[in-house]
């Protein structure tokens, strides 16, 4: 019996031992065609999923390099059945390319003949479709690019797309290395993503995704579209464009609820392009505005449903995605994949801290138990009242109250869902609070006077879950959160993860009321902290406010 | 030379007759009493197509070409029936590039084959007159109609003769004709003149004459049935040379097509063997098919492989009834499983139905499992399967591997659909396919011929399986092939399509066990715990701390490893089974090669904090009291004994007496208690006055007729008015008579009082006066007594005529009262 790090299970989940010698080769191996789903302490979960396979298709792998490292580190014989599913699925991958032909322009073009017959048998690719062009050719309405690759994903025949992109209108910018540079794994996303042409790079919460998307746009050197979440985030790229790159602010427009600008590199909010007006997306004008070189997606996981559509039509761009996650909530990864483009690069969270590049964070849940009185309320209170109520308690005030004096003077932000109970704590807290109604002015003056010291404590609610870069944050205190959302719990985490100037231990509290629904949904999320690496310490909330170190 | 084939039984060894009853062991049964009897029993019908089913390709080829041959016939036509005469010809088959080998081959293998037909006694007699028992001579030879294995029509004599059924006698005048146009003399009787046809196809170079002058187009027409069937869809026509214009004509008219009833034309034997170049069959194979490899592995990984699977094979059996050891599954009326039943049982196994399907019937088959026999049967684990769990796992697997080896249940057929279309069911009845033991030893030793670590081609697996007895198992043979080989797989038989070194072993006929055991994955006594809440089992556990393991956490992953989940509900789950959180916190402890992550160690405590915490139990009625002192002394009285009192509370006490007997018995006592509501309130202590429920007062019963409803009593009264109208008009003077009535002496309702009178008048039973327009048109007046009315009818008693009789409302003019006298007159 081999002793390899590795088991794979009927699944097609692997098991990866961490401690075994041969754990970091085996990992470098499995990495292109297997998804890291949990990486706890000991034994690291990856699933090997049809679109990991075709991505690792796509990266150049092939089926026997697959089914070889399966087999190479595999402790138990790997079932025959898995290995022969591996290489058919692989197999499907590029069976079909699409391809500019110089005569008919867009063209569908086959390997394997009967796969043509029957993808052109489907219902769905008829009216994609134009004349068959020779037995393994058949024409592609160029409009269909998008459509046609989402259509073969779902068919199971993902098409590959060699119809190359246009070069869109050259505008120069050049990376502004002054007192910085590119850290070696944003320089490998950028060649991974720029090799590739399009596609999506996996970076963890305060890895830099920014650079990689500034990196991007001075190798492409053309007219950029980014599209972000929201406004501030919208504000946070600029900013940083302007730092790190030649552009000027006059080159950098920003397109948003407020302003109206195009200029050479646009800055776009998803909320903006999927505003309605009498039932039409009124401002689809920005894709066609320019003649972009390059379009750039902020946080690919969040990306809304009509920007998919949107981004069907634009599949002759090269398209960047940017993501901490390539799990949806919505369970729409096949669209990613077929319209922003295969996963060019990702590295796990804890390889990237152990390179120093984000500061290592100590997990805490601290446990409240509710009054006598607060339990009876909890108790009557209506379905619907009682997360809010469990995680509202005035208990819950109190131990924020002395996790942050214990912290003094350290920047903290205080997290949380409810804006009365924001307020709550702002006052109890003499802290400043901002939350949805806050004016963007008034947000950016905060998150400066926060960034600068003058300002130590802040109460945010969850419009500062995305891109809010503030990197001085070291101790993140959240008292409620969206119903134990996982997504939710990695984009906190991602508050104080940037790296600190003096290199000491971020830490991140979430207080926790026990015994109640927000005790499960706190386990929903410590779940997934605990599948990233983060050891998950439970303190219980007398410890905190009797002072002892926790 | 023998005469009989009793007489040459007779003349056998007794080894030689051994041999045979081995071979056809149907004819023990009943032992036969000489061996006249043994010879007719070899002759029957049944045993013949028996002994044939159980042929290889070749031998029956060779009895198939014996069927063709004239009987009696010498060793040597039977070698060139299968080898034919003619190497080298020119038949349109073309197939003359490897000629040599077969002949070769035949040649080898002939004096087998015959030896083998001998032995089951289907030939008998000299190498001079190798003799075709009778009845295999019938069931292999064509006849009209039917035309054999090789494809080969009558002979010339069986054609024209009219005893063969469908075979149009040839007149006398006719076959001189065709003697003439085929260029041969006129023969002075028929018989002779069929003789003399069937000679030129049997000289060679007279026939290839005679074809050589053949208009274009005969060839094409030979050629489509030389090789059968060897019937033409063409009405025959007895044309002469001269006359003939199509080919079908010009072959007719030289006697190469015979007629075959009204319809069709055939080929005769002799002329297809010329055709053919004296060979029965268009191939024929000596040897069987090579079995070839598909791929070619590591022997060494290949084995691994197949342990892997030993081992989750023995562990899925092991599932899949401690699954039902708790959720026994019923026994369907038909017998079997229920297709939901199947399913559910597959998705909690995670596999599909089918494999549910195989690893039930493997459980079934070893004894694992059966229906409990109760009068709601169901499907349940035997004793057996205690025993079996108790054994290592390699004699566990062994068990499973033998009984699937031996049994004749398929599981594959489960899903499909019977000949009267019901779907066969698991477990169920319908599924033993004799020939499946016989076909999975066959597949495995197939596979033993490779070299170690080769999968066989299933194709060429199939191939060779219908060259060994292509009648056996028909369409099944083939799929019985392509299901044993993945089940094989499933059993660690094979690993990746090769046969393992321990099933060679047990196909050897020896001990598998010392070559299986290395192989297998030694059982842990450790997992790993991860901060996440699961626990890895880095491979297989010993039974009792997988057991444990799956009672305190979910399993969330199945393969080489376990993952199990631990969530409060599987702590609760497993402080429900009587482990304690301390338990519990030390099993995990001991078990674990890592620290036991704290989140997990709170979990254990959060839930064992809050398990228990309210308690639930039964009491018949319960003793209240603010004075605890009074209820030590009643616990401790002891004429209080048989109302097992308990203390819940110091001042609450439970009974499992009714409060009823508590109360008199405490009463009994000396004390004095005062019983108490559902809300608590004291109820007055006196005897209680029974009720009842709810209830309505009874109906009254009157002997009278019924009430009469009110729509009834309206329909009354109008009659009473019709009648009283009728009866002021017309004062009939007497009985009516025959004569037809002036029309003005017919009583005249409208048709709602004709209803209402004839309906209040069946009420009350009285008799009215009608007037009636017959279906001639004639009218009439009767006294009638209506005793029914009702769609469109009344069903009267006539007094005219004295009988009961139906009218048609619509025929009815009119109802009027009888006037008392008349009605007292009547």
């Amino acid at each position: 019996m081999s002793d390899g790090p590795l088991i794979v299970q009927s699944d097609k989940t692997l098991l990866l031992e961490t401690a075994h010698p041969l754990a970091d080769e085996c990992r470098r191996v499995i990495a292109p065609f297997a998804e890291l789903e949990r990486a706890p302490e000991h034994v690291h979960t990856y699933r090997v999923t049809p679109l990991g396979l075709w991505n690792a298709r796509a990266a150049g792998h092939d089926a026997e390099q697959v089914v070889d490292a399966l087999v190479t580190y595999s402790r138990y014989p790997v079932p025959h059945a898995l290995l022969v599913d591996v290489a058919d699925t692989m197999a499907r991958y590029g069976r079909l390319t699409l391809s500019k032909h110089p005569v008919h322009g867009l063209v569908l073009t086959s390997t394997d003949r009967p796969v043509l017959e029957e993808v052109l048998r489907s219902k769905k690719i008829v009216p994609l479709v134009g004349a068959r062009l020779d037995p393994d050719t058949v024409a592609v309405h160029p409009s269909e690019r998008g459509q046609i690759k989402q259509v073969l994903l779902k068919l199971g025949w993902p098409a590959e797309d060699l119809a190359g992109y246009v070069d869109g209108e050259a505008h120069p910018i050049e990376l502004d290395q002054s007192g910085w540079s590119l850290r070696p794994y944003q320089q490998q996303a950028v060649e991974g993503f720029w090799h590739g042409g399009s596609g999506v790079v996996v970076l963890p919460c305060g890895a830099g995704k920014t650079l990689v998307g500034a990196a991007a746009m001075a190798t492409a050197k053309a007219t950029t579209l980014i599209l972000v979440t929201n406004t501030v985030s919208a504000r946070q790229w600029k900013h940083e464009l302007v730092k790190r790159t030649s552009l000027t602010e006059d080159e950098i427009g920003e397109y948003s609820g407020t302003r109206k600008e195009i200029r050479p590199v646009t800055i776009a909010t998803y909320q903006v392009m999927t505003t309605k007006r009498k039932g039409v997306y009124s401002h689809l004008e920005v894709f066609d505005s320019r003649d972009w070189g390059l379009i750039v997606y902020d946080e690919v996981h969040l990306l809304p449903a009509p920007v998919f559509k949107f981004t069907a039509d634009l599949q002759a761009r090269r398209r960047l995605g940017l993501t901490a996650t390539l799990v949806r909530e919505d369970g729409r990864e096949g669209d990613v994949f077929s319209l922003i483009g295969p996963k060019r690069f990702d590295a796990p969270w804890k390889e990237i801290e152990a390179q120093g590049y984000i500061a290592p964070a100590d997990c805490v849940e601290v446990r409240v138990t509710l009054t006598d009185s607060e339990r009876l309320a909890y108790a009557t209170a209506e379905p619907e009242e009682r997360y809010r109520f469990c995680a509202t308690t005035a208990s819950k005030r109190r131990v924020t109250q002395a996790l942050v004096e214990k912290h003094r003077g350290i920047p903290t932000l205080v997290i949380g869902q409810y804006i009365d109970q924001l307020d709550e704590l702002g006052e109890a807290l003499d802290a400043p609070v901002i939350k949805g109604e806050t004016s963007n002015p008034q947000r950016e003056k905060l998150f400066d006077a926060f960034r600068n010291g003058e300002i130590t404590v802040l109460v945010v609610s969850k419009v500062a879950n995305f891109s809010i870069d503030l990197p001085e944050a070291t101790i993140a205190i959240q008292v409620s959160g969206t119903f134990g959302s996982r997504q939710e719990e990695a984009q906190r985490l991602g508050r104080v993860l940037r790296p600190k100037a003096d290199g000491h231990t971020a830490h991140f509290y979430s207080v926790v009321a026990r015994d109640t629904i927000d005790q499960d949904f706190a386990a929903h999320r410590q779940r997934f902290l605990a599948e990233q690496g983060y050891a998950y310490r439970i303190v219980d909330a007398d410890d905190v406010l009797a002072g002892d170190d926790v | 030379m023998p005469r009989t084939l009793a007489e040459e039984l007779r003349a056998r060894p007794d080894e030689g007759l051994a041999e045979l009853l081995r071979a056809r062991p149907d004819l023990l049964h009943p032992v036969p009493s000489d061996l006249t009897q043994l010879s007719t029993r070899l002759s029957t019908r049944a045993s013949v197509v028996r002994a044939l089913e159980r042929l290889d390709q070749f031998t029956l080829q060779t009895a198939e070409a014996l069927a063709v041959a004239p009987d009696a016939c010498s060793y040597a036509t039977l070698l060139d029936l299968l080898t034919g005469t003619v190497p080298d010809h020119d038949t349109p088959a073309g197939d003359t590039a490897d000629q040599d080998t077969p002949v070769q081959a035949v040649t080898a293998a002939l004096p087998g084959a015959l030896a083998a037909l001998r032995a089951q006694a289907l030939v008998w007699g000299g190498a001079d007159q190798l003799r075709l028992v009778r009845t295999a001579r019938d069931v292999l030879a064509p006849t009209n109609g039917a035309p054999g294995p090789t494809g080969l029509g009558p002979t010339y004599a069986e054609a024209t003769s009219a005893s063969s059924g469908g075979g149009a006698p040839l007149s006398p005048g006719r076959l001189q004709e065709i003697l003439a146009d085929a260029g041969l003399p006129a023969t002075h009787d028929p018989v002779s003149a069929v003789a003399a046809l069937a000679a030129l196809f049997q000289d060679r170079p007279r026939a290839t004459a005679l074809l050589a002058g053949a208009p274009p187009g005969v060839k094409d027409v030979l050629r489509r049935l030389m090789w059968g069937p060897p019937y033409g869809a063409s009405p025959p026509r007895p044309v002469r040379a001269a006359d003939a214009r199509t080919p079908v004509e010009w072959l007719q008219a030289r006697g190469i097509l015979l007629p075959a009833g009204r319809e069709n034309v055939v080929l005769p034997r002799e002329v297809a063997l010329h055709l053919r170049g004296g060979r029965a069959h268009r191939a024929v194979e000596p040897l069987p098919p090579a079995v070839t490899a598909a791929a070619v592995h590591d022997p060494g990984q290949t084995d691994r492989t197949a342990a892997a699977q030993a081992f989750t094979a023995v562990r899925t059996v092991e599932e899949v009834l401690d699954l039902w050891s708790t959720e026994a599954p019923g026994v369907l009326r038909t017998g079997g499983l229920g297709v939901r039943e199947l399913r559910r049982t597959a998705v909690a196994l995670e596999r599909t139905e089918q494999e549910a399907a195989f690893w039930l019937e493997l459980a079934y088959g070893a004894g694992l499992l059966a229906a409990d026999g109760e009068t709601a049967e169901r499907w349940a684990p035997t004793p057996l399967f205690d025993e079996w769990l108790r054994q290592p796992v390699p004699e566990r697997w062994l068990l499973l591997v033998r009984s699937w080896l031996a049994s004749t249940r398929v599981s594959a057929l489960v899903g499909s659909r019977d000949a009267k279309d019901k779907v066969l069911a698991a477990l169920g009845n319908d599924l033993d396919r004799p020939v499946a033991p016989e076909l999975r030893q066959a597949v495995l030793e197939l596979l033993a011929g490779l070299p170690a670590g080769s999968a066989a081609d299933p194709a060429a697996l199939r191939e060779h399986l219908r060259w060994r007895s292509p009648l056996r198992g028909a369409s099944l043979r083939d799929r019985l092939v392509d299901w044993t080989l993945p089940e094989a797989e499933q059993l660690g038989l094979t690993g990746r399509g090769a046969l393992a070194g321990h099933a060679r072993r047990l196909l050897d006929g020896g001990d598998p066990l010392p070559v299986l055991a290395p192989l297998l994955p030694e059982p842990l006594d450790h997992v790993i715990l991860q901060p996440d809440l699961t626990a890895i089992a880095p491979g297989p556990l010993h039974t009792a701390l997988a057991q444990t393991l799956a009672v305190a956490a979910d399993i969330e992953s199945k393969g080489g490893a376990t993952v199990y989940r631990f969530t409060p509900a599987s702590v609760r789950r497993a402080l429900d089974a009587g482990r304690s959180a301390d338990e519990l916190h030390a099993f995990l402890a001991r078990h674990s090669r890592t620290p036991v992550p704290q989140p997990l160690s709170y979990l254990v405590d959060d839930v064992a904090r809050r398990h228990g915490v309210l308690r639930v139990g039964a009491a018949s009625s319960y003793l209240r009291c603010d004075d605890d002192s009074l209820l030590n002394e009643l616990l401790a009285d002891r004429r209080a004994v048989q109302l097992r009192l308990r203390r819940l509370a110091p001042t609450v006490l439970a009974a499992q007496v009714d409060p009823g007997t508590l109360l008199t018995q405490l009463r009994a006592m000396g004390f004095a208690p005062a019983a108490e509501s559902a809300e608590g309130d004291v109820l007055i202590a006196r005897t209680d006055a029974l009720r009842t429920p709810p209830r309505s007062a009874p109906v009254p019963v009157t002997d009278g007729p019924p009430a009469v409803p009110e729509g009834l009593l309206a329909a009354a009264v109008k009659a009473v008015r019709a009648g009283d109208r009728a009866a002021t008009a017309v004062q009939p003077a007497s009985a009516p008579t025959d004569a037809p009535p002036a029309p003005a002496a017919l009583p005249r309702t409208t048709a709602a009082e004709t209803l209402a009178a004839l309906q209040a008048a069946t009420l009350i039973g009285d008799r009215v006066w009608i007037g009636y327009v017959n279906a001639d048109g004639a009218a009439s007046q009767r006294v009638v007594e209506p005793k029914q009315v009702g769609g469109g009818f009344v069903t009267a008693y006539d007094h005219l005529r004295e009988e009961v009789r139906t009218f048609s409302l619509h025929r009815i003019t009119g109802v009027a009262e009888l006037t008392r006298d008349a009605a007292a007159g009547s």
